[in-house]
Formats: C-alpha cells, sequence, structure tokens
C-alpha cells in the first residue's frame, strides 16, 4: 500500500564554509502528510528547496514517482506537479487573486477570433470552483495588497492547485498565523491528505506535527537523525531528538517586583510611512520590573508603534512619558539620553551598519559623548576596549574578534551583538522587538533568560513579539493590540494562548 | 491662434507620448529607463539615413523613404535598447548608470558616423542628415468641424502612425498574456520566476520595446521640430517623457494626458510670445515652459504615485 512518490538518496549540499545537508536519504509515500522538523539551520528549507529546483545538490539523486529526476528549476519541479509555499509569498501585490494564480498558465481567448486576450472572467470562475471545492473561501477578485497573512497563504495553497500539483510543500506554513487560522490551515491540510495529495510540512512546532502529520523526519545540523511514526512517539521524544539534548522549553523565572512607572503611553496614534492610522490611541503603562509583552498578528502597528517610543517616527497624537518626562516630541538622540534601548526587528537595516566591524557598531549611540571622543575625534583605544568588554560579557562568538565585519556573522550572533549593545547602556526601559526571529532554539532561551534579566534588574521592558510562545513564556503583562488599538491588557497569568489568539483577531472589543 | 496651438501642441505631444508608452514597458517590467533620450537620438539616426539613402533611389517626391525611414528607426532604436537590456539584465549593471551612459553614449556615436557617413557616402562634410520637409494631411471634413476641426488639419503622417501603434501597445500591456507577465516582473519578479515565467526574456523584450517606441518618436521629432537629423536633437525631450509616465503613474492613458499638457504649454507658450511681437529670441525662454511645468508638477505628483514595485532591482534568480 505504501507506494514511495518521492525518493531522496545519499542527498548532499555543501555551502560555502558549512554542509547543509549531509548524505540524507528518504522516502516520502504517496498519500501521506510526511513533517520535517529541526531547528533553523538545521537544514529543512535547503533539502525541501532541492526537490523544488531551486538548488541542485551535489551530490545523492532524486527519484519521482520511481523515475530518477535532475529537477533543476521550479519550473520543472512544477511540471512533475511538485508546488511550494513558501515562506515568504510569492505574490503580485497589485494583482487580483485571480491574476495572481493564473499568471504563467493563463485561460486564452481570441477576441473576434483574432486578437489574443486573457479571460478573466472564466477564470475568476475557475478559482471560485477550486476554492470551493478544497474550503479555501476566497474572493478571486480582492486585490492582494488589500488581503491579511492568511488570505495570502490561501492564495499560494491553490496556485498550486491550480496547477494541480500532486506533491505539496509547505515550508513553516503557521509561522506567521494566529492559533485559529493555524487550526483552520491544519484542516485544509487533512482534507488535501483526503484528497490523495502527497503533503510534505516544514515546521519547528512539534503540536502541529503530533495533530496531523503521519510521519516526521527529524534533522540536525544538516544531517538526517530519524524517521519516527508520529502517533506512537511523544512530542518530548521528538524535542530532544530535534535539538541532540533534553531541553526546557521555559524560562525560569522569580516572581516581578514592579516599581514605579517608567514608561507611560497616553492616547498615543502613529501614521504609517503610507499615511493612514497604524496606531489609534494606544495607551498602557509600564513598570520598573515589568516585561510588559504586545501580542499581535503582523502589521497591526507594532513597528509604528515601537519606532514613534523609541522617536523614529513622529506621534500624531497623545503623548509618551518616560520617568515624568515628556519625550513625545524630542529627537532620537534625546530619547537615547533619557534612557531608551531599542532592539528593532529589522537588525540588518536598523539595527547594525552591516559593512562597519564589530566594534564599530556597539558604540554607535554613544560614540559622541567623551567616553569614545574628544573634540569630534574617536578614541580607537576606547571603541576597542569597548568592543572587548562586550564581546566577553555577551559571549558573541565572532571569527577575528571586534575587526569582524558585521555581515560576515551569522544572524544569531548579530542579535547578541545588537542585544549586547543596547542592554549594556543600563537604561530604564529597553524595546524589544521580534528579538528571537529567525534564531534557533539555543540562542532563544538565552535572549528569554537575558529579557528576564534585565527585569530583575529593574528595567522596564517592552517586548513585542509574534510568537505566542515566546510572550508566555517571558511575559508579566500582556497587551494585545489589533487593528493599531490595544485590545486587552492583563497579567499575564489571567490570558491562555486561545484567549490571546482571540483578541488578536479582533473578538472581544473590551479593553 | 488657437489652431495653431492644437496643431503644433499634437505634434509635439504625439511623439512625447508613444517614447512614454516605450518607458512605461521597461519600467513595468522592473528595469529603470533613463535611456530613453539615448535610444530616440539613435533611432532618429538610422532613420534619417534610410530617408536620405532612399531619397538618392526612389526620388525626392516619393513617400517610401518616409515611411521606411520609420521602420529602420523602430529597428534602430530597439537593437540599441538591447545594449541597455544586455547590461541591466545579463550582466546586472546599475540601471540608473547604464541609462546614463546608454544616453551619452547615443549622443557621441551619432555625432561622429553622421559625419563619417556623411563623408564617406555623400560627399559633403555637414554634420546632419537633411530631411526635407514631411508631407501634411488635412482630413476632409472632419477639419471643418470648429475648433476641435484642428486635429485633424496639417497632421504629420507620423502622428496616425504613433496614434495606431499606441492602441496596439495598450492592448498589448492590459490585455495580453505578455502583457500580464511583463506588469507582474515589475512588481514581484519572484513570483514571476516561480509561475514559471522567464523574467530575462520578459524585460528584454520590453526594453526592445522601448527602444523601439523611442525610435519612432526620435525620427518624428527630427522632422517637425528641425527637419533634419544633427545632434541637435538631444534636447532632453526624453527626460520629458520620462515626466510624463511619472505623472502618469506609469499607465498610459493618464500619461497621454501629461504628454498633452506638455505639448500644449509649448505651443502655447510659442503663440503668445509670437502674439505680443516680443523678438524671437524669447522662443527660447518657451521651449523651458514644459519644464518648469515638471517642476511644478512633480511637487504635485511626487507623493501619489507609485512606482512598480521591483523597478530598478538587479534581479538574481539564484538569491532567494
Amino acid at each position: 500500500m505504501a507506494e514511495p512518490i518521492v525518493e531522496l538518496r545519499h542527498i548532499t549540499k555543501r555551502f560555502p564554509g558549512i554542509v547543509a545537508n549531509d548524505d540524507v536519504s528518504l522516502s516520502i509515500n504517496k498519500g501521506e502528510i510526511f513533517a520535517v522538523l529541526g531547528e533553523n539551520g538545521a537544514g529543512k528549507s535547503t533539502l525541501v528547496s532541492m526537490l523544488f529546483g531551486m538548488y541542485e545538490p551535489d551530490e545523492g539523486e532524486i527519484f519521482i514517482r520511481g523515475k530518477r529526476e535532475r529537477i533543476d528549476s521550479p519550473r520543472y519541479a512544477t511540471q512533475l506537479s511538485i508546488g511550494m509555499v513558501h515562506q515568504e509569498f510569492r505574490l503580485v501585490s497589485n494583482y487580483t487573486v485571480t491574476e495572481n494564480i493564473i499568471l504563467g498558465l493563463e485561460p486564452k481567448r481570441k477576441f473576434l477570433g483574432l486578437l489574443p486576450y486573457v479571460d478573466i472572467r472564466k477564470a475568476n470562475n475557475d478559482i471560485t470552483e477550486l476554492s470551493e471545492r478544497y474550503g479555501l473561501k476566497i474572493n478571486p477578485e480582492d486585490v492582494i495588497e488589500n488581503l491579511n497573512v492568511a488570505s495570502m497563504q490561501k492564495v499560494e495553497i491553490l496556485k498550486m492547485l491550480y496547477r494541480e500539483a500532486e506533491i505539496l510543500i509547505f515550508d513553516e506554513p503557521t509561522a506567521v498565523l494566529t492559533p485559529q487560522e493555524i487550526k483552520a490551515l491544519l484542516l485544509v491540510l487533512d482534507g488535501l491528505r483526503d484528497y490523495g495529495k502527497t503533503i510534505i510540512l516544514i515546521t519547528h512546532k512539534l503540536n502541529e506535527i503530533k495533530a496531523i502529520a503521519d510521519r516526521c523526519a527529524i534533522m540536525n545540523r544538516g544531517k538526517l537523525v530519524s524517521i519516527l511514526d508520529v502517533k506512537t512517539t511523544s512530542t518530548d521524544e521528538m524535542a530532544r531528538q530535534m535539538v541532540g539534548h533534553e531541553i526546557s522549553f521555559t524560562t525560569e523565572k522569580k516572581p516581578a517586583k514592579f516599581g514605579d512607572v517608567v514608561l507611560k503611553v497616553a492616547d498615543m496614534s502613529v501614521k504609517s510611512i503610507t499615511g493612514y492610522e497604524a496606531v489609534k490611541g494606544a495607551s498602557f503603562e509600564i513598570h520598573s520590573g515589568e516585561v510588559f509583552a504586545l501580542a499581535g498578528v503582523s502589521g497591526n502597528g507594532q513597528n509604528e508603534l515601537a519606532d514613534a517610543i523609541a522617536g523614529l517616527m513622529p506621534c500624531s497624537g497623545g503623548s509618551v512619558i518616560l520617568n515624568g518626562q515628556d519625550i513625545t516630541r524630542a529627537s532620537v538622540r534625546e530619547h537615547i539620553e533619557a534612557g531608551i534601548a531599542y532592539i528593532p526587528e529589522d537588525r540588518h537595516n536598523v539595527g547594525l551598519v552591516l559593512d562597519f566591524t564589530l566594534r564599530d557598531n556597539f558604540p554607535l549611540r554613544q560614540y559622541y559623548s567623551p567616553a569614545f571622543s574628544s573634540k569630534g575625534v574617536i578614541s580607537e583605544s576606547a571603541f576597542n576596549e569597548h568592543g572587548q568588554k562586550l564581546l566577553e560579557r555577551y559571549d558573541i562568538r565572532s571569527s577575528q574578534g571586534g575587526a569582524t565585519i558585521t555581515r560576515s556573522m551569522s544572524g544569531g550572533n548579530q542579535q547578541k551583538a545588537i542585544i549586547a549593545r543596547e542592554v549594556d547602556m543600563r537604561t530604564p526601559l529597553i524595546i524589544f522587538m521580534q528579538p528571537t526571529r529567525g534564531l534557533d532554539a539555543g540562542a532563544v532561551m538565552n535572549i528569554h533568560r537575558q529579557i528576564v534579566a534585565e527585569r530583575d534588574r529593574g528595567a522596564a521592558v517592552l517586548l513585542i513579539s509574534l510568537d505566542l510562545d515566546e510572550i508566555m513564556d517571558c511575559a508579566d503583562t500582556i497587551g494585545v493590540i489589533y487593528n493599531g488599538s490595544i485590545n486587552k491588557i492583563a497579567p499575564a497569568s489571567e490570558l491562555s494562548v486561545d484567549d490571546i489568539g482571540l483578541y488578536m483577531m479582533g473578538v472581544g472589543k473590551t479593553a | 491662434m488657437l489652431d495653431m496651438i492644437i496643431i503644433d501642441g499634437l505634434s509635439f505631444a504625439l511623439p512625447l507620448f508613444i517614447m512614454a508608452i516605450g518607458g512605461i514597458y521597461s519600467e513595468k517590467s522592473g528595469i529603470t529607463n533613463l535611456a530613453l533620450e539615448g535610444f530616440q537620438g539613435f533611432g532618429a539616426f538610422t532613420g534619417a539615413i534610410a530617408v536620405v539613402w532612399l531619397s538618392g533611389i526612389f526620388g525626392p517626391s516619393s513617400q517610401v523613404p518616409y515611411y521606411a525611414g520609420f521602420v529602420c528607426a523602430v529597428i534602430g532604436g530597439g537593437i540599441f535598447a538591447l545594449l541597455h537590456a544586455l547590461l541591466c539584465i545579463r550582466f546586472k549593471a546599475d540601471q540608473v548608470i547604464s541609462g546614463v551612459v546608454m544616453n551619452i553614449l547615443a549622443m557621441a556615436l551619432t555625432s561622429f558616423l553622421t559625419k563619417s557617413i556623411n563623408a564617406s557616402l555623400f560627399g559633403n562634410t555637414a554634420n546632419k542628415f537633411m530631411l526635407g520637409a514631411s508631407t501634411r494631411i488635412t482630413i476632409p471634413g472632419l477639419s471643418e468641424i470648429p475648433v476641435i476641426g484642428a486635429v485633424f488639419r496639417d497632421i504629420y503622417p507620423f502622428e496616425i502612425i504613433i496614434v495606431v501603434v499606441a492602441l496596439v501597445m495598450w492592448y498589448v500591456l492590459y490585455r495580453t498574456v505578455y502583457g500580464m507577465r511583463l506588469r507582474a516582473c515589475g512588481d514581484n519578479p519572484h513570483s514571476a520566476d516561480a509561475a514559471g515565467i522567464n523574467v530575462y526574456a520578459v524585460r528584454t523584450v520590453a526594453v526592445f520595446i522601448s527602444g523601439c517606441l523611442s525610435g519612432i518618436a526620435g525620427l518624428a521629432f527630427a522632422y517637425s521640430v528641425s527637419a533634419n537629423f544633427s545632434p541637435d536633437i538631444y534636447l532632453g525631450y526624453g527626460y520629458l517623457s520620462i515626466a510624463a509616465l511619472i505623472f502618469g503613474n506609469w499607465s498610459i492613458l493618464p500619461s497621454l494626458g501629461a504628454c498633452l499638457i506638455f505639448g500644449f504649454a509649448r505651443s502655447g507658450g510659442a503663440a503668445i510670445i509670437n502674439q505680443l511681437g516680443l523678438p524671437s529670441g524669447y522662443n527660447d525662454l518657451v521651449r523651458i515652459l514644459p519644464y518648469v511645468l515638471t517642476l511644478l508638477l512633480l511637487v504635485f505628483f511626487s507623493k501619489h504615485n507609485h512606482s512598480p514595485r521591483a523597478l530598478g532591482q538587479i534581479y538574481d534568480k539564484g538569491q532567494r
């Protein structure tokens, strides 16, 4: 009965300085949900990218339906009826749902039997029918840029189905969804299996695998650790194999001791770059010794809120008070000097100057102070000493110490460097924006510990994250932002993940 | 006087418009095109050679050189544009720099070639090709309508060519498979690639088309502005058409509006100078009118217009 549809034999793929996949062999059966589990950097994405023709393996062979294939382009993968939903969606933002789906396979007609044109009316009908058959309800004439993330994902799935894909690859499909949306997606995946589709699901979330997968391959540092039958394996066992040792998923923390109010945001409004009101009358307070975590679906005003508190964007209304001082209209430098540290979401463009050395990146917020320069001339020795101190104190790994070009470092160490720079200023308020995005479990634990340590030192911490596990792990108080307004504020102990998910969707408008 | 404004305005606005459509093709596919100026100059150059050469064969009264000239302008502009495509797409050069280089190259190359071709083929030392005056067409009946009738009076034949080509280009861009793919490449080349579209090919063809259309504009300007081809053709009309397509928000119809405004500003200004009896030196002042207008419109339109999302980004298949 188990008929292999995909077979990988001794696949090895190297990138400069790293072996992404090391002699991986596995076979996937028709009609099953096959999960690939591993930490960031374990080589999951690389492995399936080769199935979809984005890379070619250096060694080894790929068999599709028993036939050896050289998949050298996504186009050829599509011909083999393999489809993939990438982490970053590949959609044309000013096109409608239908136009995106039919792109490359447009139904054509001839006007007066002569002039060829794209038959959009027929396409719309086809897409409506397709979306109803697979339970992916969507309006084919909506324009992509007006859709939310979950709907865009539906479009990506429909794109594969329109091309009659039989092997569907999902790369971390739930990373951007709310708990309710995740449930809906898992139902859809289940339905697709009933239609006989083969599903390859990349994830690092164990409960999702447990919920729907049939079998699960575990990868660690490019190597295949094992292939498990999901029904008979516990999540603890999967986790142990994934990391290679026992890990605890929760950060140890002492009960919080709240002090005075450090940050008071009152009725704050912020206009986004494109001019619409991204934050609408947000109010909250953070005390000394408190981690205030702000949950929400991406794009609900979190970026603007954080940027406005840090002074990078102007407030269009309301006020920001730090330790009794009104900093609503202060400049960025005044914000820094008032005592705000900011770990931004975009570590490459906002957090670091990538082509600077590590030691030049550290004093970016203080270089002008007497400690680092005098009369406009920079003190190289002060830069060196400061760099050395931070490298040791925060355990930042780099090939050439302080002289390392930041661009060449791993994402985890870049993030460590930013956190070191910001935390070391010992400011009364620290803003962490998505601090662990794209990092592996070890680094995540480390950062969570640091967040809690800062709280215990007496800092007020604002943690903004899309990851609910992170929020549950660190927060003393949880606020939920929806459509620019803070929907709910409550002590962390009073909210469950499901509650937060509902508020994230805008349900339950009680403040 | 109103007649003159309409007639001169249209003969200036339409070449500008066809060149702007060329720019829209290139930029909607994601390739920044500052090279329109060079494309039109080179197209005018190849067209003018054809006209001069064929006039010698068919005689001055034949219409063949005129139309063959436009065909050659299309081919010449297109081939020259392929150089821009090669630099930007194949060699992944910076598109702004490549565009500027194309303009300088066109200017230098055509002045040099004009002189040496004149010397070797026609045995004179001029730095220009004389084209002779273009015939003008007046459509009977329609041209009798009060005021609007001027639209159909004293038309250069190239104006009719441009209107027909513009209609075809509109249909191709908004109704056909190729047009849909082209616009997708300018917004998100990765999604186009994932849909099995050859992004490089689509963009190369788009840049080629922009050269072809600019070639038409170039020869049209050569006929209407000076009745000859000389390096004086590089008056910045290419840049003006870029301004027009930006005001037109990278759409064909609104760009036509912008071109008409520029055209009538120019002919209207000239008419006023004429009416006031000012010395002809003031005509130079009038020539800057479209550019002053450009500055003003930029202030108002820049905020609301959005360029194609992937415009100017080098697309590298391997990069994720």
